[in-house]
């Protein structure tokens, strides 16, 4: 009989160890300059992205990660191999069928309203992930599996699947599967927005949102539940932080220069020269975890329903090219829709396709599309390879706006296609989505498990999978890898989810792997990344030095 | 000691005949504008070809602007966003003074009660910014150079409006005017022959004035993505795309900048030279 048990003082130990074998990107990692942590003072970090909800159930962008853990916590963390801390909960056992997990829950913990967090709290969040119209894409996906939650007494919560599934522990480590007060869940007005009403049990209280502008954390005095790789426990040491909405990356780069604000982050790889040129600030890079920053061709209708179409594209751009023009030296060209931190990652893709002008423009002939017109675009039966790339502005990022200008230049001129790249709001772009008024998607996603980005945007049902490529062989082999608990296992499973969709298919054309960046003020202490998903982490940490 | 003084007909005799530097140079630049519009090839390449190697390089020989985020000569774009932003500003000035002429020569010739709705109504837009309008129209009407043209051209339509009306006015009291009525001449004819001709005087002054605002207004908008769409070579767009690489690349937005700047300065010095010939005084 197989037990997995997670026991606190083993986890000390590895933890300790992890902390300590650090280098970049850990906690104190300026801590020369900022001097020993201290209690005290307040915090300005301007950020890219407003969320557009507070409600971690809803959490749907990865720049806005680092507000979630501030005022909420998850059963379990990560540790920065992917592998899983305790939090909330104290320790999990797996039955040997794999089909329930026992979670034992700490018992001194409080939501910042003054409710208890036990087992029912587990339970009543769970309900409502399943409530109708609240969070369908978490209860179709992550939660697809889940056949009902046990409470089986005050500190003891058992999860029920139908079947095997090892990203049940992905999801109750992620913002989706966050804890939030049942008092709130019952009683907040706007709960799909939250804010200020939804209570959680973090080391902040969130007590002040202006739309447009900042987002106001205060210390919670009483927390003391820390997980074991947070650095140190008891309260946070700042008394209070602020987060201000700066989308402009020349805003934040010269908020942070003239001392508005202590930290940015998002900082442009043509901004990155200031940075270090200015005394007193530095800098640091986190590769993210999750999905690359992909195209996804839309296979529901012409041109990308035909595959020649779709390779043609791929070939059309030399993806390096286009990535040094836009981000310098900064960005790493992705080769597969995993990124290449992943133990999933197939590393045998790199370099079996693209930057061959001449292999798209056969491939374009083949296809059909061989007439140009005066514009110089192919054409097929009259009307043009037109291909339209709908970006949403909450979530475009890291300038994604310019790179698809670069990729629009580049394969106009190398294989005459004409990208249309549309920037609209979050209405207008949802709206694209359902009437399929798009060729290409865009998008990267920051789960800490690989596995979870891909059921979402592969899987024939996946409530993302913007390609509308249905494949039972596909659904197969991701339903096999999340009912296979053993690492080389999955890795082959996914080895060859890759092929399919990348090799076989086309169906995607990876860019780059996302990160992020932060540049922050010397004096401030216990800057750093979340372990495993690389994005930045909460505010616990971080001290202001003198 | 002699102090030289002129005759005060002197200087203004020869401020009509001698060509001004200003107004030179000022009429200079429009016709590069203008030729620039017309046939951007006779100054510059391609706007959209882009060099991801050579991104935001500063100003040279082989570009004289300098080259933006995605490598294209800044140039070549501020010479062919002559024929979109001068194009947009063109067509948006005929729309107000057609539109303006019509309303204004309505409510000129009404009676009391119409005159007073559309002249209060004249006033009431005319209270807004225009660009406030300008976006009123563009949140009905959507994105897009069309929807720009026709914004921008009813922002300014009250403009024009006014001072047709109040010319209006004065026309119709005329004695030529009133002699036609007595000899019986048909409402339409008094209109098209009488009217008309002598209310358009000023139109033409203001119309070159009002060109060089709505330009502006075009820039304006461009620069919140309200006009042509990415990948465009819009001045105002332009301004907008290279506003983010400002710290290190600042030809990318403050020459495009300039060059919306030196044309309506360009546009209200001729503006101003011809005022002041229609009306024929000298301010000098």
């Amino acid at each position: 009989m197989r037990r997995f048990r997670a026991t606190l003082a083993s986890l000390f130990v590895t933890t300790t160890l992890v902390v300590a074998g650090c280098s970049s990107g850990s906690p104190g990692g300026n801590a020369a300059q900022a001097g020993e942590p201290v209690s005290g003072g307040s915090l300005t970090w301007a950020v890219e992205t407003e969320p557009i909800t507070f409600n971690p159930h809803q959490y749907a962008q990865a720049k806005t990660r680092l507000l979630v853990w501030n005022t909420f916590e998850a059963l379990l963390t990560h540790d920065d191999k992917g592998g899983y801390l305790p939090w909330l909960a104290t320790g999990y056992e797996v039955s040997p069928d794999g089909r329930a997990y026992t979670f034992k829950l700490r018992t001194d913990v409080t939501f910042s309203d003054g409710t208890r967090f036990d087992a029912a709290a587990v339970k009543a969040n769970v309900d409502q992930l399943l409530a109708p119209n609240y969070a369908p894409a978490v209860a179709a996906v992550q939660l697809k599996n889940l056949d009902k939650v046990e409470v089986r007494d005050a500190a003891t919560v058992v999860f029920r699947l139908r079947k095997p599934d090892v990203l049940i522990l992905d999801f109750l480590s992620s913002p989706q599967g966050a804890q939030i007060s049942p008092k709130s869940l019952q009683e907040a007005e706007n709960l799909k927005a939250g804010g200020p009403q939804l209570a959680g049990t973090g080391p902040f209280v969130l007590d002040r949102y202006t739309p447009g502008q900042e987002v106001h954390f205060t210390r919670n005095p009483a927390y003391n539940w820390a997980p074991p790789n947070a650095g140190h426990s008891g309260p946070a040491y700042l008394d209070e932080i602020t987060y201000r909405f700066l989308k402009e990356s020349s805003v934040r780069v010269g908020a942070l220069t003239s001392g508005q604000v202590q930290l940015i982050e998002g900082v442009p790889a043509t901004d990155e020269s200031l940075i270090s040129a200015t005394p007193g600030l530095s800098l640091q890079r986190g590769l993210n975890s999750g999905s690359t920053y992909s195209y996804y061709f839309n296979t529901a209708h012409a041109p990308f329903d035909d595959v020649l179409v779709r390779q043609a594209f791929r070939e059309a751009l030399d993806v390096p090219a286009v990535l040094a023009g836009v981000y310098r030296k900064t960005a790493t060209r992705a080769w597969s829709v995993i990124g290449p931190t992943s133990p999933f990652y197939d590393k045998s893709l790199e370099n079996t396709y693209g930057a061959n002008a001449q292999k798209a423009n056969q491939l374009l002939d083949q296809a059909g599309w061989t007439a140009r017109d005066a514009e110089g675009f192919r054409t097929r039966d009259g009307k043009r390879l037109t291909v339209r790339l709908v970006q949403s502005a909450p979530f475009v990022r890291d300038r994604r706006d310019v790179l698809a200008q670069a990729v629009q230049a580049a394969v106009k001129q190398s294989a005459g296609i004409d990208l249309q790249v549309q920037l609209v709001d979050q209405g207008t772009a949802t709206k694209a989505l359902a009437d399929g008024a798009y060729e290409l998607f865009d998008n990267s996603r920051a789960d800490t498990d690989a596995g979870a980005a891909l059921n979402l945007m592969l899987y024939s049902t996946g409530s993302i999978n913007r390609t509308g490529f249905k494949n039972p062989q596909l659904d197969k082999l991701l339903d096999d890898a999340v009912a296979t608990t053993d690492q080389a296992g999955r890795t082959e499973l996914y080895r060859k989810v890759q092929q399919l969709v990348i090799t076989d298919q086309a169906l995607v054309l990876p860019l780059y792997a996302p990160q992020d960046q932060i540049a922050a003020s010397r004096s401030v202490g216990g800057v750093g990344f979340e372990p495993t998903a690389g994005v930045p982490g909460s505010a616990y940490r971080l001290w202001l030095g003198k | 000691m002699t102090i030289a003084l002129d005759r005060p007909g002197a200087a203004r005799a020869r401020s009509l005949r001698a060509p001004r530097p200003g107004l030179a140079a000022a009429a200079v630049f429009l016709v590069l504008a203008l030729l620039a519009a017309l046939w951007p090839a006779l100054f510059a390449g391609d706007p959209l070809a882009a060099d991801p190697l050579h991104v935001l390089e500063a100003p040279s020989g082989q570009h004289w602007f300098g080259t933006d985020q995605l490598g294209r000569d800044v140039f070549a774009r501020v010479v062919h966003g002559a024929r979109h932003s001068l194009s947009i500003g063109v067509a948006a000035t005929l729309i107000a003074v057609g539109a303006g002429i019509l309303l204004g020569l309505l409510a000129g010739l009404s009676h009391k009660i119409a005159d007073e709705a559309l002249s209060r109504s004249f006033d009431a837009l005319s209270a807004f910014p225009l660009v406030l309008l300008a976006l009123l129209f563009i949140a009905i009407a959507g994105t897009g150079t069309t929807s720009l043209i026709v914004a921008i051209g009813m922002a300014l339509v009250p403009h024009f409006a006014r001072v047709v009306r109040a010319q209006t006015f004065v026309v119709r009291r005329a004695a030529y005017v009133t002699h036609a009525v007595a000899f019986g001449a048909a409402r339409s004819r008094l209109v098209v022959r009488h009217v008309l001709p002598n209310v358009l005087g000023p139109v033409p002054v203001l119309a070159v004035l009002g060109l060089g605002e709505a330009i502006l207004l075009a820039a304006g908008l461009s620069f919140l993505g309200m006009g042509p769409q990415p990948p465009s070579p819009e001045w105002g767009a332009m301004i907008s795309e290279g506003r983010g690489y400002l710290h290190v690349a600042w030809w990318a937005s403050v020459l495009p900048g300039a060059v919306v700047t030196a044309t309506i300065v360009a546009l209200t010095v001729a503006g101003r030279f011809y005022q002041r010939r229609f009306e024929g005084r000298e301010l000098a």
